[in-house]
């Protein structure tokens, strides 16, 4: 059956993920479990990119022992998705590292991690 | 006619305008006496009262404008009569009104009543400044039938030369604007009872709360003075009236005649009708009088 | 030529290698490193500029695409990545200090953020460009807390979570058009011609609504707005000039990628937020905070200019770039400026007073972003709206302006604070002087834009810009004492008139309000000598008010009168300003101004429709005559205070110093008078389907000129009974140029003449006086007669020309009025106009009485008479009140003359028998009666003095009083509430109808603006549903 092939698997567990990322960051009112939300809603994007560029029955696109050198293009998945894959990740960590750094910076102020104690700048 | 003869028949009619103006005063108060069972003064009281005033020793003055007040205010009387042609059909009685027309004349009314405010003004009275505030108040009502009415036989004649408007009327009492032109007569004669500051519109001297109001400082020569411009004024008055809705006149005898006849007419009011506030009397001018204005124009012009 | 990976290469190795220098020399080093993209940008620029246009396309890493990615710097690439490097050298220099207090993380994270900035510009491969755009993010991120405490950490919060939901967009869009186009890379895709797939789009879309979503656009932009607020002003700056070019260019760039057609959605969006925005800037009162509602809504404004591309055609250059460039120059002006004073409300700008500079700054980039010639978007949104109206496209056009409307009541309400609120800071104000070079070098980047956006306009060349280089130079001479610039005004003023004079000789039209204008303006300077001292900021705005009165007189296409009549508001806007009380009034003047010059706009717009040229003589030749003669009516009617527009007057015209009320009231509001001379002439007397306009201008004017004297009777305040009376006497000229008719005209004429003289006379009279007695109220004055002799002559002369009162001019304006009423037969109307005329009277009597005459007080015992600098230009305006009445044929004749011969007015003309005139209803001879009447008052005069030679003076309070002698002057002078028994009659004709209205407009605007502001509730996630609604309505709209 179609629907259970590893990339339909990946394509919809990432939207559902999407969706749960999504609804936690403007659902929970922690600020922690916001940036979690957070980590959930860009790992959903990682594998919707990967599910992306897999081609069935091929292998990942690492040069080894188990891909011909000469067939390589043939036998490989595309790797450009794979290398984007790498950078978001990096991203993703850059940007959760500086959240959990304004929590830190937040939760030393003012003691608090409710967001909707924040509201000072409105309007 | 030479400048020279004109200016001498200037000078006449003036000296005869003086002179009725005099005695018709002295007879209407004498009429007003009787009616109010009192003897009343002699007909001649005016020239006395001027006399005695011009030749009072105590002569003060508060300052310039104070001084130049009845100045203004005279000549404010003597220019409407200059600007007036008196007689209609004769050169002689024209004077200067080749200058200008109905306008000038309505507008050099003011001439005068700015001097005297002024000159009141500078007299320190708080009578004079509340007597002019309130003359000028009403005034702006009394204006509004006036300016109508002018429009209104403006159109009628298609002219605004007095002289034009006098001899458009000429050929008998069906001619005259009382007659064509009802309404702006009733409008302009209702607006003349509050330019002659008669009761009921007499709140601007109003002998009783506000002595005498504006002339309170003006004692001596200078009441004299305006003494002679107020007896000028008001034939002068009667007959822009007579002039503009009674058909004119073509010689002294009919100025006479008519001048006294319209002069009566407000004092006769005057005797039946009591005083106006001021708050009273601008609102009478906006309903009434106002409407006769109104209708003499839509009427001329559907 | 620099190859520019090196810019990428420099910034991010210094970046790095920064660490091992630690502490010593950072800041210089990071200087050096952000002065070499602005020489590498720069010279690319110039390169491409002289003529070069082959593409410059390079790669990293030394391969072809898709190994490694593409890099294209063209004309458009260098010209952004040269603003954004100029603004990241000037903005380290302004952040200096703060950078060294802090260590060298934050001065790595800018060179980062300018790095990031240049790639985004330059990168043609959309994932670089994600990466870039998170790099920049994390760059601002980290940078936004660089001013500590727990707002500026939840905003980072906020903006950082805002941001990684946006980026997730992105990333998926880039997934899926990856998936469909096989392609990462703008320039493949673009020449692969693959077929329109629906997923494509979809991944398109949200690509697109990614990089949208970045310019913040409104309601979705709560998050944007928050940082703005809390961070540094001088990060602030960055990302309102800095990133936002970025994004903007960005969106340019991914446009083309999509098959259906974005442009009309992105105009929509761009209007949405410019309206709502600006919106609620009204209700804002944290500087930064209103700095990034106006940022904003710029941006909201060139997305609108974006999406109208394809019908702006060639002009769209000059459109976008002078709208982008102000914004960009400005907006970071202003963040700069805020972080040198340190003021949160808008309301303690008046700090700025403390520093010249700062506050010429401060204004000149306000005026900058309004829009104001010379500023460059001037050009930029005059060619917009031009253009529009040549597409039909009426409504954008109203909602362009009605933004900008908006923006100006919050803009110059601000600017109002600044100059004029109480300044209660005690401290002294620091600046460091590196804080205060880059918003100096925008100033002059500034003035070099507009020179440039002058040249490149279609019309620039047609201005006379002379009068600009004099207010520029003044400027620079400001530090001279008042009477050498006085003098050099008057100079100036005097010779541009007679090399002006063989240009206009010929139209004596336009040469008497060309009279007016600079006569009035030399006159009215002699009373500047009165003044001690320097006088600064008062004579540039002079000259500005006069160059754009003259424009206005020798305007021959649209923009030239639309520049000059910019100028003129925006001169006369500075020198009401600058009265003592007159922030309110300043405010209302130039919101009237700003509206009416919008309307003047349409109304120049909606003739261009359908025409080539931009002659005035489009105007006759409108295919829209309805639209247009309307709507330029009622812009000219502001500036004539008409009644329902003219609740700006009194205040503003009251309380302006001395010597500029007359301007401003005498001469000022001659400008609309002469629009709607202008108007009409065009309108052409035999169009029939004008009447029913005229008609209602005429009653319009009729009871403007009631309403206007009735509200002076009622005036305690000498000035406002003069403004008031303004308001009437500009009703007059109305209602007769209404008539068109030749003696309506002629009487519109007489009556402008008469109204410069008097109102002239009278206010440098009064004021004068004001200065003296340091009051307005005129029952605090009486008795000055005998202090100020000279002066109570001016008054009288004014006042008896005012009543109308024979031999004096004004007589010969009411003849004529009567005359003229008579021809048209517009009865009642006319009724009402004499009626209004002694109403005249009243106020006429009111203020010379309890000015000069009744009871001297007490503490004015010894007032001295005016300065001789207010008497001698009174006395020349006597002579000239004198002359004009004796021989109004002088000026009348040949005006008549030319509108019997011109096609305009043939019939019924005014007839002129020597100096009598006449027409076919009565005649007058001004002359003859001035003879007359002189003659007579000497002999009566002379008599009196015969008969009173021995009058005595005597004292003050030796009158007859019912027996009582007074002796409180205040008790005893009648002045206060004068004409009470008036009010009691008619009073409830001068209740403040329009007043009320107004206010109710505005306070209905600020409740609007209040309201839909709570949107911005302050929390995070609220944000976050903001940004997906937004998506999910724009794309429920799109598809």
């Amino acid at each position: 059956m179609k629907l259970f092939e590893i990339e339909y698997i990946s394509l919809i567990a990432g939207f559902i993920l999407l969706i749960v990322g999504l609804w936690g960051i403007i659902s929970q009112r922690n600020i922690i479990k916001m940036i979690i939300s957070f980590s959930i809603l860009d790992t959903s994007v990682h594998l919707l990119l990967v599910a992306v560029g897999y081609i069935r029955n091929r292998t990942a696109p690492i040069i080894d022992s188990s891909v011909n050198k000469l067939n390589a293009a043939n036998e490989i998945t595309d790797p450009l998705p794979q290398a984007l894959v790498l950078t978001a990740i990096v991203i993703g960590v850059g940007i959760t590292a500086l959240l959990l750094t304004y929590a830190l910076k937040l939760f030393r102020q003012n003691s608090s991690l409710e967001i909707n104690q924040y509201k000072s700048l409105k309007w | 006619m030479s400048l020279f003869t004109r200016i001498l028949f200037v000078l006449l009619g003036l000296f005869i305008t003086l002179n009725w103006g005099l005695i018709m005063s002295g007879i209407i108060r004498k009429i007003i006496a009787r009616l109010s069972m009192r003897r009343g003064i002699k007909v001649v009281q005016p020239y006395i009262n001027l006399i005695k005033n011009f030749s009072i020793r105590s002569q003060l003055t508060h300052g310039v404008m104070f001084y130049l007040g009845p100045v203004f205010r005279l000549s404010g009387g003597v220019g409407v009569f200059l600007f007036m042609p008196m007689i209609y059909g004769s050169i002689y009685w024209t004077n200067f009104s080749f200058t200008g027309d109905l306008i000038l004349i309505s507008y050099f009314l003011f001439f005068g009543m700015l001097g005297m405010a002024l000159g009141a003004g500078e007299g320190g009275h708080p009578y004079s400044a509340i007597g002019i505030g309130r003359g000028l108040a009403q005034f702006t009502a009394i204006e509004v039938p006036m300016t109508l009415a002018i429009i209104s036989i403006a159109i009628q004649y298609n002219s605004l030369s007095i002289t034009e408007i006098v001899a458009a009327q000429q050929g008998g009492i069906m001619n005259w604007t009382m007659v064509t032109n009802p309404f702006a007569t009733i409008a302009a004669m209702l607006a003349f009872l509050g330019m002659m500051g008669h009761s009921p519109f007499n709140v601007v001297m109003a002998p009783q709360e506000n002595p005498i109001g504006p002339p309170t400082e003006y004692h001596g020569t200078f009441l004299g003075v305006l003494q002679t411009n107020r007896a000028i004024l008001h034939v002068v008055e009667a007959v822009l009236f007579m002039n503009l809705f009674f058909g004119g006149a073509t010689n002294w005898g009919i100025l006479i005649l008519k001048t006294f006849l319209i002069y009566f007419y407000t004092v006769f009011v005057g005797m039946v009708f009591p005083r106006f506030r001021v708050d009273q009397s601008i609102p009478w001018f906006f309903k009434i009088p106002l409407v006769f204005g109104i209708l003499a124009i839509v009427l001329l012009i559907i | 030529m620099v190859n520019p990976i090196y810019i990428v290469a420099v910034l991010l190795g210094t970046a790095f290698l920064l660490g091992l220098f630690r502490k010593k020399g950072t800041g210089i080093i990071a200087l050096v490193a952000l002065a070499f993209p602005v020489f590498v940008s720069a010279s690319w620029f110039f390169h491409f500029l002289s003529g070069n246009t082959e593409v410059l396309n390079f790669f990293t890493a030394g391969a072809k695409p898709p190994f490694s990615i593409n890099l294209q710097l063209g004309i458009e690439e260098a010209l952004f990545t040269m603003v954004i490097n100029v603004l990241g050298f000037l903005g380290y220099t302004y952040l200096y200090r703060d950078f060294k207090e802090q260590g060298i993380k934050s001065t790595v994270l800018f060179l980062i953020l300018i790095m990031g900035l240049n790639v985004l510009i330059m990168s043609r491969d959309i994932f670089n460009l994600f990466v870039f755009l998170e790099i920049v993010s994390i760059a601002i991120a980290g940078l936004i807390y660089l001013k500590r405490g727990a707002d500026t950490a939840i905003a980072g919060f906020k903006y950082l979570i805002a941001l990684g939901v946006i980026s997730t967009f992105l990333l998926i869009g880039i997934a899926f058009f990856y998936l469909f186009s096989g392609t990462l890379n703008i320039d493949d895709f673009l020449n692969s011609n693959l077929p329109a797939v629906k997923g494509m789009s979809m991944a398109v879309f949200l690509i697109l609504m990614a990089i949208l979503l970045e310019l913040k656009p409104f309601p979705a932009n709560g998050w944007a707005l928050d940082v703005y607020q809390a961070a540094h002003p001088g990060i602030s700056a960055m990302i309102s000039s800095g990133t936002a070019t970025a994004s903007i260019f960005l969106l340019y760039k991914l446009l083309p990628l999509s098959s259906i057609d974005w442009l009309p959605y992105i105009s929509i969006i761009g209007a949405i937020t410019f309206i709502g925005s600006n919106l609620l800037g009204i209700a804002q009162k944290d500087s930064n905070r209103l700095l990034g509602y106006s940022s904003v809504g710029q941006i909201g404004l060139m997305l609108i200019i974006i999406g109208m591309a394809p019908q702006l055609g060639e002009h769209f250059n000059l459109i976008f770039l002078t709208v982008f460039i102000s914004h960009f120059l400005a907006k970071a002006g202003l963040f700069w400026i805020s972080g040198i004073i340190k003021k949160d409300n808008i309301r303690q700008w008046s700090v700025l007073r403390k520093n010249k500079l700062l506050l010429f700054m401060f204004g000149f980039f306000l005026l900058t972003l309004l829009g104001f010639p010379p500023f460059p978007s001037f050009y930029g949104k005059w060619q917009l709206i031009m253009e529009l109206a040549h597409g039909s496209q009426f409504i954008w056009l109203a909602l362009i302006l009605a933004g900008s409307f908006f923006e100006g009541m919050y803009l110059i309400r601000w600017f109002g604070f600044a100059m004029k609120e109480k300044d209660e800071s005690e401290e002294k104000l620091t600046i460091h002087w590196e804080k205060m070079i880059p918003p100096v070098i925008f100033t002059v980047f500034v003035m070099g834009a507009s020179y440039f956006a002058n040249n490149s306009s279609d019309y620039g060349h047609t201005l006379n810009l002379i009068p600009i280089y004099f207010v520029i130079a003044l400027f620079l001479l400001d530090f001279l004492p008042a009477f050498v610039k006085n003098s050099l005004v008057i100079a100036s003023m005097i010779i541009y008139s007679i090399l002006l004079y063989p240009d206009i000789s010929d139209d004596t039209l336009r040469l008497v309000f060309a009279g007016i204008f600079m006569i009035g303006g030399v006159l009215t300077l002699f009373a500047g000598y009165s003044v001690k001292g320097k006088r600064e900021g008062f004579f540039p705005f002079v000259v500005m008010m006069y160059a754009g009165l003259i424009g206005l007189i020798e305007a021959e296409n649209l923009f030239q009168f639309f520049f000059a009549w910019e100028i003129m508001t925006l001169g006369s806007y500075f020198l009401i300003l600058r009265g003592k009380k007159s922030i309110k009034h300043a405010f209302n003047y130039m919101l009237f101004s700003l509206g009416g010059a919008y309307l003047i706009f349409i109304g120049f717009a909606l003739s261009y429709f359908g025409q080539d040229s931009l002659d005035l003589s489009i105007i006759s030749a409108t295919t829209l005559p309805g639209w247009t003669y309307t709507l330029l009516a009622i812009g000219f009617l502001t500036k004539t205070a008409a009644i329902g527009l003219h609740i700006w007057l009194p205040g503003a015209h009251a309380e302006a110093e001395s010597d500029v009320s007359p301007m401003v009231s005498g001469i000022l509001l001659k400008a609309g008078a002469f629009g709607l001379i202008l108007l009409f002439l065009l309108m052409g007397a035999e169009q029939s389907e004008q009447h029913s306009l005229l008609y209602i201008l005429g009653w319009l004017g009729a009871i403007t000129a009631v309403g206007g004297n009735l509200l002076a009777v009622f005036q305690e305040d000498a000035k406002r009974l003069l403004a008031y009376s303004s308001v009437g006497n500009l009703g007059y000229i109305l209602f007769a140029l209404a008539f068109m008719t030749n003696v309506g005209w002629l009487t519109a004429i007489t009556y402008s003449i008469n109204h410069f003289l008097f109102k002239t006379l009278l206010f440098l009279a009064i004021g004068g006086v004001v200065m003296r007695v340091k009051t307005h109220n005129m029952y605090e004055m009486g008795g000055l007669i005998k202090k100020m002799p000279w002066s109570f002559i001016a008054v009288l002369i004014g006042i008896i020309t005012l009543a109308g009162i024979p031999p004096l001019a004004g007589y010969g304006g009411k003849w004529l009025f009567y005359n003229a009423v008579l021809t048209k037969g517009w009865y009642f109307q006319g009724a009402l106009i004499f009626f209004s005329g002694t109403i005249a009277f009243l106020y006429a009597f009111k203020l010379i009485y309890s000015v000069f005459l009744g009871q001297p007080k007490d503490k004015f015992r010894n007032v001295k008479e005016a300065p001789i600098w207010y008497l001698i230009p009174q006395f020349i305006l006597m002579i000239g009140i004198m002359v004009f009445s004796a021989r109004p044929d002088l000026i009348l004749k040949p005006i008549g003359t030319m509108l019997s011969q011109s096609n305009y007015f043939p019939t019924d003309p005014l007839n002129w028998e020597d100096v009598t005139a006449t027409t076919n209803l009565g005649y007058w001879s001004g002359y003859k009666i001035m003879i007359v009447i002189g003659v007579m008052f000497v002999v009566l005069l002379g008599w009196l003095m015969i008969m009173s030679r021995k009058a005595q003076k005597i004292k003050q309070f030796n009158i007859v009083y019912a027996g009582e002698r007074p002796f409180t002057p205040g008790t005893t002078h009648f002045s206060h509430n004068m004409f009470s028994n008036y009010y009691k009659a008619i009073g409830f004709l001068s209740w403040p109808v329009a007043t009320g209205f107004w206010n109710g407009v505005n306070l209905f605007t600020h409740n609007v603006a209040d309201n839909i502001r709570r949107i911005y509730s302050g929390n995070g996630q609220t944000y976050i549903v903001h940004i997906m609604i937004y998506t999910i309505v724009i794309y429920l709209l799109m598809f």
